[in-house]
C-alpha cells in the first residue's frame, strides 16, 4: 500500500526517534526516507553552550525544511530542545536586515546604502578616532555567539590595525569568573574532563544552575543517569531558588543569597573533620594557598575554617540549610565514586564568583574528585562559542588567542611574530573590561565602538546608566547584527549579517569540542559575514591610517571567496600559528578534519591523526591527553601543565565568605535575582521573533516566594514594580514556592521599557574576573495593580 | 504543517496512566516504549504553534519526566513565510523604526 507524503514524513519522524533509544519499528527505511529533504547538513546548534549537533535538512530549492539531532554525537546524542528545533524561523524571518542602514545623528532615522558607503564609513570613523584621540578611542565589544573566525579576526584588526587592547564581549558577563577559577585553581581554563562523566558519575553536585531550562539537552542526560541509577546515584542541587531542575534533586540546599562561600567552606571543613580528603592525591598534586604568591600549609588551611563549622555556615546561610544537611553532602560529594560538579550564572554573576570558582574545585581537590571517571569540576556555558571564539581566540581584553596574557611581552611577541607584524605593535596593557568600556562610551573617551552579535543597550547591569552614554553623539557606533535590537537603536551604523548555516565557521562548546556549522542556506539581502566585512573594512582603514600594517593584518584574508576559503584561511592561521603548544592545541582540527566528525573535537589535538580519535576527553592524563604525555616532568600519572601555574600544581585556595555588594537594609529590603526561562534565549532578539515561543512566556515575570507575597498582598499576575536605588520596572507576579523567602526572582529576556530588570540590576563586579553581579542587589517591591492585558514587545 | 520526532521519558511507575493521557490526544502517535521507559511519539498539528503548546501540556502531566525533539519537519510552512502567506504574528515590521527612549 503506497503512504502519502505526510506519511513518509511521519515514518521519518518515528524512525529517527526509535533510532536514538534502540528501538526497531516496523516499517522500511526506504519509505521514511521518500520526505522531501534533498541533503542533511551537519552543524551545531546556534543557542546554548550545550554544544548540541544537529542536522538541517534542506530541500531541492535549497531552503530549511527539516532539523534532527545528530545521533553520533557525544554531546547531544540526537536529543534536541524545542527551542534549538524552531531556529529555522529565524533564518525566513521578516524582521531580517537585509541592507546597511546608516545615520549621521542618532535622532535621525536610518537610511539604506550600499556596503561600499557603510565600510567606508566605518573605516573612516574609526580611523578618524585613532588619529584624533589615541588607539584607545576605539573598541570592539562583541559575543559569545560570534563564531571563532569572527572572534579572532576582530581581535587581530582591534589590536594588529587599530593597536588597542579594547577587545571585549558579553562572556565577561557570563563566563569571566569561571576563567579566573579555573586559572587561579587548575592553572588552566576550561574543563579537565566532558559531559561523558555524567552518566560515569554517583553523585551530581548542581549548584547555581538552573540546567533544566537553560541546559535541558544536559539536564536530559543528568535526569535519564538519576532514573536509571535511582539508589545508586546521588543529586545535590543548591541554590536560593527551588527550580526545575531541583524537581531530581535528592537535596535541594536553599540558602540566602550570597552565603554559598560559606556553605561550601564548610563542606570543606567536612570532609577534613572527618577525614574523607585523598592524602595522597593532595601530597601528589596540591597546595595551599592564601594569595597569589602566599603559599600555607594543610594546618593553614583547617584553621582558616574553623569559622565555617557547618553549625555556623547554617547560621550564616539561613533558608533550608542545616549542619546535618552540610554534613550529608559533603559525604555525599567525598564518598562517591566519582562526583561530578556543575554550576553556571548562580556562581560566576557574583562580586566574588572567583572564590566561589575556587571553592567549588577546592573540594575536587580536597577529595581527588578529578581526572578520572565520572569525577569533574564543570562550569557550564551559556553561549555557544563563550569558550571557543573569546576565551580561546584571545576576545578579551586581556587575552591574545592561545590563552596567552597580554600583559607578557614573550607572549605578545609570540602572537605578532605570528602574524609578521612588527614586535611592539600588540600595546602592552589590558584594554578597558567591560564595564569599564562602556563607562569610557559614558565619558566619550571611546569615540568608535564596533559591537558585534549581542545587545548591551539591554544586557548590561545598570542599563540605563550605559544607554546614556551609547546614546551620545560624539560617540559612533556600529552593529552588526540579523534584527533590529536595542543597541541598533543607539547606533549609527547597522551592518546585516548572515546567519548561522549561512556562512561556515566554527563553534567550541563548554567541554573543549570545536566543531564546523558549514554554509548551506543563503542568507537574505545583502547580509554578509562578519569575516568578510571585518577583512573589507580593515582594507579600507588601512588606506585612511596610511600605515602597512594595517593592511598586512587582513591581507592573508583578502579577495577569498566569503563563505568557505575566507573562514578557512582565518581558522588555519589561528590554529596552525596561534595555538601550536599551547594548551588549547588545536592544529589537527583542520576544515578536513572537522568536516569528517560528527561531533567535532576536543583539544588539545595537535595532530590530525589524534583528532580524528576526537582529541582529548580528559585533560592532564597521561595517555589520555598528549600533552599531559609529551609535558610529563614524572611517573606520576597526571601532570597539570596548565600555562598559569609555574609549579604544575593544584592550589586549594584559602577564600573567606563574602556576601553580596550590595545587601538588603531597612529601605531597600528584598534581595533581587534574574535568569533565562527555558524558551527565550537572552534578549529576545531571536526567540522573541518566534510566536510559538513568545507565546509561552510574552514577558518577564517576577518570581515571589508566597509569604513574601502575603506580606505585600501580592497575588498571582499583579502587577508588581520592582525598585532599587538605579531604577524601577513593573511585571506581573508568579507567586510560587521557587524563589527563598526574601527574595524576589525576575526574568531577564524582556525588551519592554517597563519591563527591562537590567535596569534595576547593580552593575558592581568582581574585582578579580571583573564580572558584574547580575545574580544579587537590594531592592524593594510593591503592588502596583491587579492583572493587566500586556503586549509583548520586540524592537523592529 | 509540521511534524515532530520525540522520544518522551515516562516515569516507569506511572507509565500506563500517562500512555492513557496521551491518548486523549489526538496529534500524538505512540511507536512504542522500552525497558527503560522512553516513549518514541510522533507529533503531528497543524502550526508549528500548536505542537509548541502540545508538548508544553505534555510536559505537565504526571509521570512525563522530559521530553527530548530528535527530529522536526517544518513541512509547507517555509515556503508560507517566505511567500508573505504566513507571518509570524507577533512581528512588527520594521517600519517603526524609532529613537531609543534612554528615560
Amino acid at each position: 500500500m503506497s503512504l502519502s507524503r505526510r506519511d513518509f514524513i511521519k515514518n521519518t519522524a518515528a524512525l529517527t526517534a526509535a533510532s536514538y533509544i534502540g528501538m526497531n519499528l516496523p516499517f522500511v527505511a526506504g519509505e521514511a526516507n521518500a520526505a522531501d529533504v534533498a541533503s542533511w547538513h551537519r552543524g551545531t546548534c546556534r543557542l546554548c553552550g550545550t554544544g548540541c549537533r544537529v542536522q538541517l535538512g534542506i530541500n531541492s530549492k535549497g531552503q530549511p525544511v527539516a532539523m534532527r539531532g545528530e545521533p553520533k554525537s557525544r554531546t547531544n546524542f540526537g536529543y534536541l530542545c524545542m527551542k534549538g528545533m524552531m531556529f529555522y524561523k529565524i533564518m525566513n524571518h521578516p524582521d531580517r536586515l537585509t541592507m546597511p542602514l546608516y545615520r549621521e545623528r542618532k535622532d535621525q532615522p536610518f537610511k539604506e546604502i550600499s556596503w561600499d558607503k557603510a565600510l567606508d564609513i566605518a573605516a573612516r570613523k574609526f580611523a578618524e578616532a585613532k588619529q584624533q584621540y589615541g588607539p584607545n578611542s576605539t573598541a570592539y565589544y562583541g559575543s559569545g555567539q560570534c563564531l571563532t573566525e569572527e572572534t579572532y579576526l576582530f581581535q587581530k584588526i582591534m589590536r594588529a590595525a587599530l593597536q588597542t587592547n579594547n577587545v571585549e564581549g558579553n562572556p565577561r558577563l557570563c563566563m569571566a569568573s569561571a576563567v579566573g577559577g579555573y586559572l587561579t585553581s587548575f592553572g588552566a581554563d576550561e574543563p579537565i574532563g566532558s559531559y561523558a562523566n555524567i552518566e560515569k558519575s554517583s553523585c551530581m553536585f548542581l549548584i547555581g544552575s538552573n540546567m533544566a531550562e537553560a541546559h535541558p539537552v544536559i539536564f536530559r542526560r543528568v535526569m535519564r543517569h538519576k532514573m536509571n541509577n535511582k539508589d545508586k546515584v546521588k543529586v545535590i542541587n543548591a541554590d536560593p531558588r527551588f527550580s526545575a531542575t531541583s524537581r531530581i534533586a535528592d537535596m535541594h540546599m536553599q540558602f540566602k543569597p550570597g552565603t554559598d562561600l560559606a556553605m561550601l567552606n564548610a563542606m570543606a571543613y567536612t570532609i577534613i573533620d572527618e577525614k574523607l580528603y585523598d592524602k595522597e592525591f593532595i601530597a601528589d598534586y596540591a597546595v595551599f594557598r592564601k594569595g597569589k604568591k602566599v603559599l600555607v600549609d594543610m594546618e593553614a588551611y583547617w584553621k582558616s575554617l574553623q569559622d565555617y563549622t557547618p553549625e555556623k555556615a547554617a547560621k550564616i546561610c539561613g533558608g533550608n540549610i542545616t549542619a546535618k544537611m552540610i554534613r550529608e553532602a559533603a559525604r555525599m560529594f567525598a564518598k562517591s565514586d566519582g562526583t561530578v560538579s556543575f554550576w553556571c550564572m548562580g556562581i560566576n554573576q557574583r562580586k566574588r564568583g572567583v572564590w566561589a570558582n575556587n571553592l567549588i574545585h577546592n573540594l575536587h581537590i580536597l577529595t581527588g574528585q578529578l581526572c578520572r571517571e565520572g569525577a569533574d569540576s564543570f562550569s557550564l556555558t551559556g553561549q555557544p562559542n563563550a569558550c571557543g571564539g573569546v576565551r580561546e581566540g584571545g576576545g578579551l581584553c586581556h587575552i591574545l588567542p592561545g590563552h596567552r596574557l597580554v600583559v607578557k611581552e614573550k607572549l605578545r611577541n609570540q602572537v605578532e611574530d605570528a602574524w609578521g607584524i612588527p614586535r611592539g605593535r600588540i600595546a602592552p596593557k589590558p584594554g578597558a573590561h567591560t564595564i569599564k568600556m562602556f563607562q569610557q562610551v559614558n565619558s566619550a573617551d571611546i569615540k568608535a565602538i564596533w559591537i558585534n552579535c549581542t545587545s548591551p543597550a539591554q544586557s548590561l547591569p545598570n542599563v540605563d546608566l550605559y544607554r546614556k552614554g551609547m546614546a551620545r553623539e560624539d560617540v559612533f557606533i556600529v552593529t552588526s547584527d540579523i534584527f533590529p535590537t536595542r543597541t541598533t537603536e543607539l547606533s549609527n551604523l547597522v551592518l546585516p549579517t548572515a546567519f548561522h548555516f549561512e556562512k561556515s565557521g566554527v563553534y567550541g562548546c563548554t567541554e573543549r569540542r570545536s566543531q564546523l556549522t558549514p554554509k548551506v542556506v543563503q542568507s537574505p539581502g545583502e547580509a554578509r559575514p562578519e569575516t568578510w566585512i571585518a577583512t573589507e573594512w580593515c582594507a579600507r582603514m588601512a588606506k585612511y591610517l596610511n600605515d602597512p600594517v594595517v593592511l598586512q593584518t587582513v591581507k592573508p584574508f583578502l579577495g577569498k571567496e566569503m563563505y568557505v576559503e575566507q573562514p578557512q584561511a582565518i581558522w588555519d592561521e589561528y590554529t596552525q600559528k596561534l595555538t601550536k603548544g599551547r594548551d588549547n592545541d588545536l592544529r589537527g582540527a583542520s576544515y578536513t578534519v572537522l568536516k569528517q566528525m560528527a561531533d567535532g573535537v576536543q583539544w588539545p589535538a595537535p595532530t590530525e591523526a589524534f583528532a580524528l580519535t576526537g582529541g582529548t576527553v580528559m585533560k592532564f592524563v597521561k595517555g589520555v591527553d598528549p600533552m599531559a604525555t609529551s609535558m610529563s616532568k614524572n611517573e606520576k600519572p597526571f601532570q597539570f601543565y596548565g600555562p598559569a601555574h609555574p609549579d604544575k600544581k593544584l592550589w586549594i585556595w584559602i577564600r573567606p565568605q563574602a556576601g553580596a555588594d550590595e545587601e538588603p537594609d531597612a529601605d531597600w529590603p528584598m534581595y533581587l535575582s534574574t535568569g533565562r526561562v527555558i524558551d527565550h534565549w537572552h534578549t529576545t532578539s531571536m526567540t522573541g521573533r518566534i510566536p510559538e515561543l513568545m507565546r509561552a512566556n510574552p514577558y518577564s515575570f517576577v518570581e515571589i516566594n508566597p509569604k513574601d507575597a502575603m506580606r505585600y498582598g501580592i497575588k498571582p499576575n499583579d502587577m508588581v514594580e520592582i525598585e532599587s536605588r538605579r531604577g524601577k520596572v513593573t511585571m506581573p507576579a508568579k507567586v510560587m514556592e521557587g524563589p527563598i523567602e526574601g527574595m524576589v526572582f525576575a526574568y531577564w529576556h524582556d525588551m519592554h521599557e517597563d519591563r527591562m530588570i537590567n535596569k534595576v540590576v547593580k552593575d558592581s563586579f568582581d574585582p578579580g574576573s571583573k564580572e558584574p553581579e547580575f545574580k544579587i542587589c537590594a531592592c524593594r517591591i510593591k503592588r502596583v495593580s491587579g492583572p493587566k492585558a500586556l503586549k509583548p514587545f520586540i524592537v523592529t | 504543517m509540521p511534524i515532530g520526532g520525540f522520544v518522551i521519558a515516562l516515569d516507569r511507575s506511572i507509565q500506563d496512566e500517562v500512555l492513557t493521557q496521551f491518548a486523549k490526544f489526538s496529534q500524538i502517535e505512540i511507536h512504542g516504549v522500552d525497558e527503560e521507559g522512553n516513549a518514541v511519539a510522533v507529533i503531528d498539528t497543524e502550526t508549528s504553534d500548536e505542537m509548541e503548546q502540545l508538548t508544553r501540556d505534555l510536559q505537565k502531566i504526571d509521570g512525563v519526566l522530559s521530553l527530548g525533539v530528535t527530529y522536526f519537519h517544518a513541512e509547507d510552512e517555509i515556503e508560507k513565510i517566505e511567500s508573505g502567506e504566513l507571518k509570524p504574528t507577533l512581528s512588527f515590521g520594521r517600519k517603526g523604526e524609532k529613537p531609543a527612549n534612554c528615560s
